[in-house]
């Protein structure tokens, strides 16, 4: 195939598939409830035994306290990522805060959280 | 031998298909309201991948090519491009595909180029494209020097593999529930490729084909889907990132740091490139012998059932074992 035509399918392809997901809807962040993120927290650590769960506000983030240690839940587009808190920087962020994990696979997750939400989270999230 | 045989790059021919057949599965999900689901950034990093698939082949393919060529040189046999021989070629080429596949969950090295098809947690015929960057890294080209040796012109074995892609991308939809019966018994389908997609304990390592499911069968890697144990799509240990760099190059940017930590031995800095993964020096990880074992814990309910058959039945909690 010559490689003009390839690039031409290959790029224009790719920007249509984007427009239609996007146009129609399929670019909606998953909302959590305390339940789901309960759940969700244990298909991602499923050896866990949860303490409780706190919910962001805007429904895409939780901190998850467990028997061992405390673990951040955040949506990742229609699904969520997982990850214990144990090597992590915690930095302010406009919005909330910036977790920065030290993980090339999960650079970091910004947290929304209004001014009340985020003076609990951070003593939540301060190390024993 | 330098007899010029030439076959079309399939691959590159049916990227048009490709592209119909995401709309038609986009379609049919909106329509139907079931058989899957799309979000918008993950079939985007997934398209993107795919295309630096193809790029990378550009910039890279002439490696493998040129050392295929080199065996065809030294090779003193030549059986021709009948279609018998490119049939015989298909089959022996997916046998190779299955063991390249194999290594590729069961050497840390060969999965750090692999990983990528199994980052989304979706599962469509967008994720088929999720394809890595860096296979001419992992130098698995040379389980495909046999067939060069035995007198498959190079450019055959490249076609044959092309198809054997091909056929692997209608698979990876949930819009297909199962095929007739004597055709999930021999050919790989989406049922028997979900599960091998699958982050669940039971369908860790599990179904390798290509093309012919056989191959799990003979080799005992057969695990089929389970309609009591529906399918979680993605990694053991999910990543956080749409980023296509992030996605093609994270687990060769974590075994660099792991085999790179003071204080290592020699064989643990090489077990951290080539043993399964999850191995680690302390035992901070689990590998999939250890994660089925520690769901056995939590389920001996399934002790012997598929995907659990290695564990003893009479048994239980048995303790993980650090690899």
């Amino acid at each position: 195939m010559p490689l003009e035509i390839l690039l031409v399918l290959v790029v224009g392809g790719i920007a249509g598939i984007t427009l239609l997901l996007h146009l129609s809807g399929r670019s909606r962040l998953r909302v959590l409830s305390p339940e789901l993120a309960w759940s969700e927290w244990l298909r991602h650590a499923p050896d866990d035994a949860i303490i409780d769960v706190t919910v962001a506000h805007d429904g895409h983030a939780a901190l998850i306290r467990t028997e061992s240690g405390n673990g951040l839940l955040w949506s990742f587009g229609a699904d969520t990522v997982a990850r214990h808190l144990l090597d992590f920087d915690l930095l302010d962020h406009p919005q909330g805060f910036e977790v920065q994990f030290h993980d090339f696979g999960t650079p970091k997750a910004i947290i929304h959280l209004d001014e009340r939400e985020r003076r609990h989270w951070q003593h939540l999230m301060e190390p024993a | 031998m330098t007899d010029h045989v030439t076959f079309p790059d399939a691959v590159q021919w049916a990227v048009p298909f490709f592209i119909a057949a995401i709309l038609a599965e986009f379609l049919w999900i909106a329509v139907k309201g079931r058989g899957g689901r799309y979000e918008t950034r993950d079939a985007v990093t997934s398209l993107i991948m795919g295309a630096g698939n193809i790029a990378s082949g550009f910039l890279l393919g002439f490696i493998a090519y040129a050392f295929f060529m080199w065996l065809w040189q030294i090779t003193p046999l030549n059986l021709g491009t009948s279609i018998p021989v490119i049939l015989l070629c298909f089959v022996l080429d997916d046998f190779r595909y299955y063991w390249v596949h194999r290594f590729g969950h069961r050497i840390r090295w060969v999965w750090a180029s692999h990983v990528n098809h199994h980052s989304s947690q979706h599962y469509n015929l967008t994720t088929a494209l999720r394809q890595t960057w860096t296979y001419t890294f992992t130098f698995m080209m040379v389980v495909r020097a046999p067939l060069i040796l035995l007198g498959f012109h190079p450019a055959m074995v490249l076609f044959v593999g092309g198809l054997n892609l091909i056929y692997q991308f209608w698979i990876h939809t949930e819009a297909i529930g199962k095929m007739p019966r004597w055709f999930e018994a021999v050919m790989n389908t989406p049922s028997h490729h979900r599960a091998h997609h699958g982050r669940n304990a039971r369908y860790l390592d599990c179904n390798y084909a290509g093309v012919f499911i056989i191959w799990d069968k003979l080799f005992g890697t057969f695990v089929p889907e389970q309609e009591d144990d529906r399918v979680d799509y993605g990694l053991v240990h999910n990543i956080g990132t749409f980023n296509p760099l992030r996605v093609a190059f994270h687990e060769w940017v974590g075994i660099w740091r792991d085999a790179t930590q003071p204080g290592l031995t020699m064989r643990q800095r090489l077990a951290y490139c080539f043993a399964p993964p999850g191995y680690s020096h302390d035992g901070s990880r689990d590998n999939s012998e250890q994660i089925k074992a520690k769901h056995l814990d939590r389920h001996p309910e399934d002790r012997g059932t598929p995907g659990f058959e290695q564990f003893d039945t009479k048994q239980p909690n048995t303790q993980a074992k650090q690899a």
